[in-house]
């Protein structure tokens, strides 16, 4: 496996008033084409700010990001969204589709900018929401929205699919579901994958997991037995 | 960017009401540029070729008397294209039955040969075959109900003559029918004009071979003031008394006014309405955006750029800008051929219409609803720019919450009940929509004082010309001009409480290059039934020397108190005088200047010549004058009163189109912004319905918000309105009337209450939302 993305001595101080708080404190780590990552850590960790920054949604206060030999800490605003455009998907733990557009339409907002993006109707059975294409977002449950929402990220075919806390507003049941489609994405499509969560069983389904703390890495374990999502429990 | 678009069709579909609302008044923006623009245009274009197909004059003589071989030496000038000579007197015409007064001008015309000021037929013949046979101008004939064949009697030097109907016509000098410029207004049932042969009017007036006016078609190219220079010169001998141009006379001037106020309204009123749609649509994109601060993070996660998610959000205000042009131009077009047809039928006499489509004023109409639109698009969509993806997914910090300045002064917050001051708290945190909201009522309220101020300021003209400076309730003009010793006769044959002598002439009245004509009236120094005053309002009486100059005078000559003008007389063998303004005084309709009755006999005309009375009787006068020898004219206040009113019954549509236009104004600005107020304080109603608030109660808290921004909204229209009152006074006043830059504070209260009422409408409308409002779904709901 090649590397994918790197990033080193990663800083990143917020403002907030007078008092300055430093969500990342020098995060050093690679990610490598292919893998599933799991970045678990509490609240204020900064795993939040670290996925930002990977997505190219956010820049370091100091530190280097690099993705494919891209130093992408040094892009403008105009090639950060390049960047965004063809080489990231994004899911996100509230889903944000777009109430106004259908399932369909809401995947068909990514596929619109995209290079080369993959067939909207098979990624849509691929997640299996064939049938329900149609569908405003206040029409479908929770897991089915999440779902468009990973069809979103993969149909414009990128090379790395970004999760923040995907079944943090999930069922055990739909949360697993998701996570077995998660797997899915990373096995059919090639597609690596990085998750940021709270919850420490979904670590068993990945290559690696990264522990936070405090915007620190505190530590980084290879998984050289992934269990599939089934066998997951929380 | 199809999704896009299709995202962008279901927000205008979901903000449906306040995209009515804020197209709406972009269409009546749009409208009045459309309809006045293209009317005023079009009467414009009808204009020059009616004058065009009717030879319209390009320059009028009057003189004493001139004998027809000097008409055909002006013909040879060299400036000259055609001359053409003819008789106009005035006299009264005989009605049946009634006791009104009603004058005719006789003209008469070369029946064989006719090229200057041409009729245009409507009924009948154009010939006429016998002396006795005239045409009558359509105005008039409407008016009195007058046919083809008909016969009328008039009274000529005396005699009476028996007039046969042949055709009703219409004629360039009279589009518009005055008498002259002192009236305020046409009265087409008792002032009219009748055309003959000159046979006719020579025989019957008395002037064989001879005329007292000559009309002129002048070559092209000709500077008209060296000919009208040319003409006075050499008229001198024949006792020329006037010789003034195509742009002075006086129907054509005032269709040109007419014709100069809608090109003002085409400029002005689209450009106040299409200013509070962008403000509206400003404030509309910039709350979407701030509402829709997750989704654009989304966008620009998914790789969308700045310039995609702005020109997103600003097709929103250009979808208003374009239906806004679709509505503006149908509407506008359709309005433009009513208004031009009344203008043509109506309020001028023009037999054509030519109604064009003007394609320039279709692409004005969009591109300035693209502009505004645009721009006002782009100004909400801003803080686009500023919304990093990474931020707009974290929950927006809650706004820092302090004390508002009003509670450090607590005596006066705790008389507060807790609503109340949720409200004032709610109000002045939200500085920008308070400030919104209270400018968009203010001008709400500025645009209804408007046609509000317009009605009352037209009556108060007429009320202060005919009751507070002059106090006659009778003007007599005698046929040509009389000894004073008619003060006696008249007195003695009518009941009266006064009757005092008025010598009336004009006078071309000049102050270096500056020259204008002007009636110089001269009235006994004691005079009762004049009541002049000073600009400071000042009473004051009229000097045994020296002039008092109205102030529309003082301004177009450039002149002020202490000054000299020179008054140059059309009577013949009369030198030129210089006198010395004593005073300007206040004269809110037509322009005048006044002298001692027996300083203008000596200086300017005859001694003891008198060319009419004023009369104050309370008894019905006109029956006993009727057949008086020289009494052209006996005109009550009472007469004028009723045309003024007929005038007002045209202008109150104006007036209620105008309240209607505010109006919708009012109810967009309240509208778009309770609307938006709403929709952003979705979390904050619904822990107060959780809290047990009833809807009711939800709606009374923004009551109150916007009682008291209606309230202040008020305050702060009071002096915009009066602003906007002295601007319309300014650019409505014309040489004849003057419009006062005050409103009563009727007009005020009536405004305040239109406001009101169209801020209740707007408040009313917005029940339904908080109404709809699900408060478990809005205190849960995360979709984007």
């Amino acid at each position: 496996m090649s590397e994918i993305m790197k990033f080193k001595n990663l800083k990143k101080i917020y403002q907030m008033g007078e008092v300055k708080v430093e969500a990342l404190r020098g995060v050093t780590m690679d990610i490598q084409e292919g893998e599933f990552v799991v970045i678990l850590g509490p609240s204020g960790s900064g795993k939040s700010t670290l996925l930002n920054i990977l997505g190219g949604m956010d820049l370091p206060t100091e530190g280097e990001v690099s993705f494919r030999s891209q130093m992408i800490s040094n892009y403008n605003d105009r090639k950060l969204t390049e960047y965004r455009r063809s080489q990231v998907g994004f899911v996100f733990q509230f889903y944000n589709l777009m109430a106004n557009l259908t399932a369909k339409e809401n995947v068909e907002l990514a596929t619109e900018i995209s290079v080369e993006p993959l067939d909207i109707d098979q990624v849509l059975i691929d997640v299996g929401l064939g049938e329900r294409s149609d569908h405003f977002p206040a029409q479908m449950s929770g897991g089915e929205q999440q779902r468009v929402a990973i069809a979103r990220a993969i149909a414009k075919n990128p090379d790395i699919l970004l999760c923040d806390e995907p079944t943090g507003a999930l069922d055990f049941k739909t949360g697993i579901g998701i996570l077995k489609l998660l797997n899915k994405v990373n096995r059919l499509y090639k597609k690596t994958i990085v998750v940021i969560t709270h919850n420490a069983s979904i670590g068993e389904m990945a290559d690696r997991v990264i522990k936070m703390r405090s915007g620190e890495i505190v530590d980084i374990v290879k998984n050289e037995t992934p269990v599939s999502p089934e066998g997951i429990e929380w | 960017m199809r999704v896009l678009n299709i995202r962008l069709m279901r927000m205008i579909w979901k903000h449906k009401g306040q995209f009515v609302a804020a197209t709406a008044v972009v269409i009546i923006g749009l409208m009045v540029f459309t309809a006045t623009g293209m009317a005023v245009k079009n009467l414009d274009t009808t204009l020059e070729k009616y004058y065009e197909i009717t030879e319209f004059a390009d320059m009028f003589v009057e003189v004493v008397k001139i004998p027809e071989s000097a008409v055909h030496k002006i013909e040879n000038l060299d400036f000259v294209e055609r001359a053409e000579g003819r008789i106009v007197f005035d006299v009264p015409l005989r009605t049946e039955g009634d006791d009104e007064k009603v004058n005719v001008r006789i003209i008469s015309y070369n029946t064989e040969e006719h090229h200057i000021n041409k009729h245009y037929l409507l009924d009948g013949s154009l010939s006429l075959r016998n002396e006795r046979e005239v045409h009558v101008i359509k105005m008039f004939a409407d008016a009195r109900n007058i046919q083809v064949g008909d016969t009328l009697r008039t009274q000529i030097q005396g005699d009476s003559y028996k007039l046969e109907v042949k055709g009703i016509v219409a004629n360039p000098e009279y589009t518009y029918l005055m008498e002259n410029e002192q009236s305020l207004l046409p009265d087409p049932g008792r002032f009219g004009v009748l055309f003959v042969g000159h046979e006719f009017a020579q025989n019957s007036y008395g002037m064989r071979n001879s005329y007292n006016e000559v009309v002129l078609k002048l070559k092209e190219g000709t500077n008209t003031q060296y000919a009208q220079k040319e003409l006075e010169k050499m008229l001198d001998k024949y006792g020329v008394k006037r010789v003034y141009k195509r742009k002075d006379q006086l129907s054509n001037r005032m269709v040109h006014e007419e014709i100069e106020s809608g090109k003002k309204t085409s400029q002005t009123v689209p450009i106040i309405f299409l200013s509070v749609a962008a403000a509206i649509i400003s404030v509309m994109v910039q709350r979407l955006v701030r509402n829709d601060r997750v989704t654009i993070g989304v966008f620009k996660a998914l790789g969308y750029t700045n310039t995609q998610i702005t020109v997103h959000y600003t097709m929103l205000s250009l979808g208003i800008g374009l239906v806004g042009s679709v509505f503006g131009i149908l509407f506008g077009t359709l309005l433009s051929g009513a208004m031009a047809q009344m203008y043509v039928d109506m309020i001028f006499n023009i037999p054509i219409l030519y109604g064009k489509i003007y394609w320039e004023y279709y692409i004005g109409t969009v591109g300035l609803a693209s502009v505004f639109c645009i721009l006002a698009g782009l100004w909400g969509a801003q803080p686009v720019m500023k919304i990093m993806p990474a931020d707009s997914m974290r929950p927006e910090a809650p706004k820092m919450g302090k004390r508002i300045w009003i509670e450090r002064i607590t005596w006066f917050w705790k008389r507060f009940t807790f609503s109340w001051k949720m409200v004032i708290r709610n109000i002045l945190r939200s500085k920008k929509r308070f400030l919104f909201i209270t400018l968009g009522i203010s001008l709400t309220f500025s645009v209804t004082v408007i046609p509000l101020y317009q009605a009352l300021a037209f009556k108060d003209i007429f009320v202060s010309h005919y009751s507070e400076f002059q106090t006659m309730d009778y003007t007599v003009k005698f046929t040509r001009p009389q000894n004073e010793n008619m003060v006696l006769k008249v007195d003695e044959l009518v009941e009266s409480e006064r009757i005092e002598p008025l010598c009336e002439y004009p006078f071309e009245v000049t102050n270096g290059w500056k020259e204008k004509v002007v009636n110089v009236v001269g009235i006994r120094q004691n005079s009762q039934l004049y009541h002049f005053k000073s600009l400071g309002n000042d009473p004051i009486q009229l000097p045994r020397r020296g002039i008092f100059i109205s102030k529309g005078v003082a301004d177009l000559l450039n002149v002020q108190k202490g000054d000299f003008v020179t008054l140059k007389s059309y009577i013949p063998d009369r030198d030129d005088q210089e006198v010395q303004i004593v005073e300007v005084i206040k004269q809110k309709l037509g322009m005048n200047i006044y002298m001692e009755l027996e300083t203008m006999q000596s200086l300017l005309a005859d001694e003891e010549l008198i060319t009419g009375l004023a009369i104050e009787s309370k008894a019905n006068i006109k029956p006993e004058l009727e057949n008086v020898k020289g009494i052209l004219s006996v005109q009550s206040v009472e007469d004028m009163q009723n045309v003024f009113m007929e005038f007002l019954d045209l202008t109150k549509v104006t007036i209620v189109f105008l309240v209607i236009f505010s109006g919708v104004l009012g109810f967009a600005v309240v509208y778009n912004s309770t609307v938006m107020s709403i929709n952003e304080r979705q979390l904050e109603f619904s822990s107060l319905r959780v809290m047990g608030f009833t809807k009711v109660d939800i709606f009374k808290l923004i009551l109150k918000e916007n009682a008291i921004m209606t309230v202040l909204g008020l305050l702060m229209g009071l002096p915009v309105g009066r602003w906007m009152i002295s601007s319309v006074a300014q650019a409505f006043s014309t040489e004849l009337y003057t419009l006062e830059a005050i409103a009563s504070p009727v007009t005020y209260m009536q405004a305040i209450v239109m406001t009101i009422i169209f801020v209740s409408l707007a408040q009313v409308a917005t029940y339904g939302k908080i109404h709809r409002l699900h408060f478990i779904d809005a205190l849960k709901n995360r979709t984007a």
